[in-house]
């Protein structure tokens, strides 16, 4: 497939967005010289269309749509290695996280579903029982994903071995957990929170 | 028995599912060395990656939430899996800088933030408040001749300012406290390299390149076997590893124990208890070849 050509001018650069990153992660894509040590130590950037320097400098050029459009944020692993080695501590590991809550709060537009939905099971079943069922969590993530034979030789095992429970306990205090979720929609209703 | 040795403990929602030997080893373990843990009573997930992936305000919400039901419990507050243990610490350092997003949390749980508690992690309550020399005395059945590779992964260490547990790029914790318990560690290159963590579940293609990465740099090395701090590190070298040889056609056989089974192992507790019968790669024959059961 031929890559759309990028063309940077006044009506294609958008830093307002740029400017949301920033405040979400609390750092400065600006500082980024461009050195690429953050690429060096990805594990990831094999895995990534634009490894972690180049999102960084298309969020520079105020090509945002570019990065959310690929599978880059949803394939960064959050090991912070980026983070850790930036020698002008850009928290480059943090605008991932602004920019995949960015892309997530709008629906899009990044084809990458699986690790989408995989983040969508595991907050609802905190919603919905405190803690995390990994049994629940796998059979659920195969069926929505339609992949029913995924995993299915490691199952038997890890139920033999007692490290999937098929029975679960629920915490006393569940109805604290609905507040906290319901508190965050109420206030980003308001405006009161990104 | 000191007094002081009591701790509010979170095992995270692995310990109580597919890692189930890491939360009985540690209660042993620390059973055995003195050392006080109550579980913190009806803790909630801490949000872990995904969480923290789409939506900060909840991820340091779950934290604070969390933190709060510690504070009414005895203690530090205990934490054994690596990802929790990241995220707690991140939120009690995001929350001490950012005073906009300190009182969107605050408003979140409707109460004011209780997150001043220390957060450590089970390496640092040995290696320090416990101490090298104290769990010196406690060995009655010393590690000799097992070679073991020290595998931290990313949350332990990083970012810097974070966990402050040890140096963020080349630590020694792990092998300072497995040596003191009469085993050697292994240099190897892969330390600190990421294993997938939960793409296990999304995409476990990329984990099995990654995780491959890791088994084929501590075979390389001369490991007899890995140890951990993490059950998602765990999970990945050790579920994943019959899988991952099959893949890569290679012959690991590369038990992968968590860091409070091999203290566990020293100090002469028995394989039921330490749960070494969950482990899927089977570390009967190395442990019985080294004359450790």
């Amino acid at each position: 497939m031929k890559k759309k050509k990028m063309v940077i001018s006044q009506e294609t650069m958008d830093v307002d967005f740029v400017r949301k990153v920033e405040a979400l992660a609390d750092t400065s894509v600006r500082r980024c010289f461009q050195c690429g040590k953050c690429s060096a130590g990805c594990p990831m950037a094999t895995f990534m269309e634009h490894p972690p320097n180049r999102v960084v400098r298309l969020l520079q050029l105020g090509q945002w749509r570019r990065v959310l459009e690929g599978r880059s944020i949803w394939y960064c692993a959050s090991c912070e290695t980026c983070s850790t080695r930036c020698p002008n501590k850009v928290q480059l590991a943090s605008i991932m996280d602004a920019l995949r809550k960015l892309s997530w709060d709008a629906e899009g537009p990044s084809k990458e579903s699986y690790v989408q939905l995989a983040n969508k099971l595991f907050l609802q079943n905190i919603r919905t029982y405190g803690r995390q069922y990994e049994m629940r969590l796998a059979a659920v993530f195969n069926v929505k994903s339609g992949q029913f034979l995924k995993d299915l030789m490691l199952g038997p095992k890890l139920i033999a071995k007692g490290k999937l429970k098929m029975f679960h306990s629920k915490n006393k205090n569940l109805s604290e957990i609905e507040k906290i979720f319901s508190r965050i929609e109420e206030m980003r209703k308001k405006g009161e929170a990104l | 028995m000191d007094k002081t040795l009591n701790y509010s403990y979170y095992p995270g929602c692995s310990l109580h599912a597919s890692a189930g030997e890491y939360d009985l080893s540690t209660r042993e373990l620390f059973n055995v060395l003195g050392i006080g843990l109550t579980e913190i009573p009806d803790w909630f997930c801490c949000g872990a990656t995904p969480a923290h992936n789409v939506d900060e305000l909840l991820s340091l919400s779950l934290c604070a939430k969390n933190m709060e039901l510690a504070d009414k419990v005895e203690g530090d507050m205990a934490v054994a899996c690596a990802a929790c243990f990241s995220r707690l610490k991140t939120a009690q350092h995001v929350l001490g800088e950012n005073d906009v997003k300190r009182k969107q949390v605050e408003k979140a749980i409707d109460a004011p933030l209780k997150i001043d508690g220390k957060v450590k992690h089970l390496l640092d309550i040995i290696a320090r408040d416990l101490g090298l020399e104290r769990l010196a005395t406690a060995v009655n059945k010393p590690l000799t001749g097992l070679k073991v590779a020290c595998y931290y992964g990313c949350l332990l260490t990083r970012p810097t300012d974070v966990p402050n547990l040890d140096c963020t790029e080349a630590p020694t914790i792990m092998e300072r406290v497995i040596e003191t318990v009469g085993a050697e560690t292994v240099d190897w290159t892969h330390r600190l390299e990421c294993c997938g963590a939960n793409f296990t579940l999304s995409r476990p293609g990329v984990v099995i390149q990654l995780t491959n990465a890791i088994l084929e740099s501590a075979k390389a090395a001369g490991a007899d076997c890995i140890m951990v701090a993490c059950p998602l590190c765990h999970g990945n070298l050790d579920i994943r590893q019959k899988e991952i040889e099959g893949v890569y056609n290679a012959d690991y056989n590369m038990p992968v124990f968590y860091l409070t089974q091999l203290v566990g192992i020293s100090v002469g507790l028995d394989a039921e208890k330490l749960g070494l019968d969950a482990m899927i790669v089977n570390p009967m024959p190395l442990l019985k070849e080294k004359g450790l059961l």
